[in-house]
């Protein structure tokens, strides 16, 4: 692995290690709105706010992809396409809002990304089921999303500000 | 760096603008009565809710195994399903146009649209 020292990539991997196992762990809650499937809080994106914050855009970046491919093989099925196309675009997002943060703002990134996880979510399944239909489903989602974005998001921020002392800068090449 | 209050403005105004297209949603495509029953985006059938005056059940096969739909009077639902998620059955019955059944393991959609008043719902996405 070019470009990240020992330290770094053990770091990715523990990180990756937790955000698996609150992404399982989550999986086998019941829907918490049975009427439309498909909301969920999302915990594992915690994970991915705190890397993005403390270890900068790429390590946070391998983390969400090893997250997401070793999720959907443990979650099996479709998963990997929605998990996929919702974490890119919640991912690109969220690295194009956080540098207008400051650290008292970060519960803000993680609400964007929430919603464009959603969008991204929707946006597949439309494709793969090729019924436009589903969109309908978007609002829904949206408002979900903004709700468990603020509560992971903030999730991300007390963590990141307990944790402050011990984490490294964000310049860390 | 914005200040705090810039953002929950923004966000604010995105939850308002979302609660009411989810509600539109929701209220807006009631009293329909067809379901369609949609795989890989192919019409499979259609059944007219308000004509139905004795239940029954077909199966719809897919890549992931059966769903068994049912139809009762006005309403429909997958009663069972070979997925492992079981998220269409768990969805239970519907009889409006509020949120279609997906199965996404079998590609299947069940949507309830009026045809005197033919709801484009992709309109959403624009």
């Amino acid at each position: 692995m070019k470009g990240f020292t020992l330290r770094q990539i053990t770091r990715m991997a523990v990180l990756t290690a937790v955000a698996l196992a609150i992404f399982i762990a989550e999986a086998q809650l019941p829907p918490l709105v049975p009427i439309v499937p498909g909301i969920k809080l999302g915990l594992a994106n915690i994970i991915t706010v705190y890397a993005l914050f403390a270890l900068g855009p790429g390590q946070a970046g391998m983390i969400l992809l090893a997250r997401v491919l070793l999720g959907s093989l443990f979650a099996g099925g479709m998963t990997l396409f929605y998990s996929l196309g919702g974490g890119v675009c919640c991912y690109l997002v969220m690295l194009a809002v956080h540098r207008l943060l400051t650290r008292r703002q970060i519960w803000v990134c993680s609400v964007l990304g929430a919603m464009a996880h959603n969008a991204g979510q929707i946006a597949v399944a439309v494709a793969l089921t090729r019924t436009p239909a589903v969109a309908a489903y978007l609002p829904v989602l949206l408002v979900s999303g903004i709700l468990t974005g603020l509560f992971t998001g903030l999730c991300a921020q007390f963590l990141l500000s307990r944790l402050k002392g011990s984490s490294p800068p964000r310049t860390t090449k | 760096m914005r200040s705090t209050k810039f953002w929950i403005l923004l966000i604010a105004a995105a939850l308002v603008v979302c609660l009411a297209a989810a509600a539109a949603v929701m209220l807006g495509n009631t009293g329909s009565c067809v379901a369609r029953v949609y795989q890989n985006g192919q019409l499979l059938r259609a059944v007219d809710l308000s004509q139905v005056e004795e239940g029954y059940t077909f199966t719809v096969s897919g890549p992931a195994g059966e769903n068994l739909v049912q139809v009762e009077p006005g309403r429909i639902r997958v009663a069972a399903a070979d997925c492992p998620d079981q998220v269409c059955v768990h969805q239970g019955w519907i009889s409006t146009g509020i949120a279609p059944i997906v199965c996404l393991p079998n590609q299947l959609v069940i949507q309830i649209q009026s045809d005197s008043h033919n709801q484009q719902v992709d309109g959403v996405t624009g």
